[in-house]
């Protein structure tokens, strides 16, 4: 499994696309707390998280499903503590996803600015 | 050379553009290209602070609040240029004050071509960015539209500048090129 992280509009599809030669037919983009595995590249995992309240649990419990994904995850826990209980929650499920994500990852890498900076 | 430098607020971005602005003017012309419209006590208070920040680094100031290539009009394309910061000429272009800060895309779109072709165009550029991405905040249909003008300005400039970095707490993450002036 490959994860790619960074922040907003920095560039983490066009890098998959590019890389890994994703096309849109490729891709599930995250809208609740269901995905669709079936495709190779998971987009928009902040998402996916906004709308589960254990993904990880949920990433353990389909773990053969996902050993070749591509996911792509939006680093949305690196700002001010958000004043709403809701945001966050959903900010801490998101860097706690990427933590065991990353460490299941065979490859990890951060966009920034277009660029990528290999993490793992 | 030209330079990309971003990365979160108060980190120091500022003053290693500024020390790197002088090291590649070898002694030469740099100029500083003040791009904030001050709106206010806090405002002039900020620019006074970055004006006392850069005396006596022999720096001759040019006003561009917008169109990044005007400067040349009055400036020596061959000397050194410290654009800080993006954010504020992506702000102004966006958010226009004659037009009571009505959201115009044309012509942040104008000052984004501008900047790409100002990269281009000089010998030396350092350029300041801000990094506002990674928080967990649902803003605004203007907010967001005003963070990916300014992501988009950001990759088309690291793109096209010679070397990128990244500023955190004092320290420098070099995501393309060098730092040998």
């Amino acid at each position: 499994m490959i994860l790619i992280i960074g922040g907003a509009y920095q560039g983490k599809l066009d890098f998959a696309k590019e890389a890994f030669g994703i096309t849109d037919a490729d891709m599930y983009t995250c809208k609740g707390g269901q995905i669709d595995f079936t495709k190779r590249c998971i987009y928009k995992l902040e998402e996916f998280a906004a709308h589960h309240n254990d993904p990880i649990g949920y990433f353990e419990s389909h773990r053969e499903d996902w050993q070749d994904s591509i996911l792509i995850l939006q680093d949305i826990f690196c700002g001010v503590v958000p004043m709403g209980a809701e945001n966050r929650a959903w900010r801490q499920r998101t860097g706690r996803l990427a933590q065991y994500l990353s460490r299941e990852a065979n490859q990890v890498s951060r966009i920034f600015c277009g660029l990528e900076q290999r993490l793992k | 050379m030209t330079i990309f430098i971003s990365g979160g607020a108060k980190n120091g971005k500022s003053t290693l553009a500024q020390d790197l602005t002088v090291a590649l003017s070898k002694g030469g012309k740099h100029y500083y290209v003040a791009t904030m419209i001050s709106s206010g006590a806090e405002d002039d208070d900020r620019i006074r602070r970055h004006i006392a920040d850069r005396e006596g680094m022999g720096f001759e100031t040019v006003e561009c609040f917008r169109n990044i290539m005007d400067c040349l009009k009055i400036a020596d394309k061959d000397g050194v240029f410290l654009v800080d910061s993006v954010t504020a000429l992506i702000q102004n272009s966006l958010f226009p004050v004659e037009k009571n800060y009505e959201m115009d895309l044309i012509v942040a779109n104008r000052c984004a071509e501008e900047l790409v072709e100002f990269a281009r165009t000089v010998r030396h550029g350092v350029f300041v960015s801000d990094y506002i991405y990674s928080d967990a905040e649902r803003y605004s249909e203007s907010t967001e539209m005003y963070r990916k003008c300014l992501a988009d300005i950001d990759r088309r400039l690291a793109k096209v500048c010679d070397t990128v970095i990244e500023v955190s707490a004092g320290q420098f993450i070099i995501h393309k090129g060098d730092l040998r002036v």
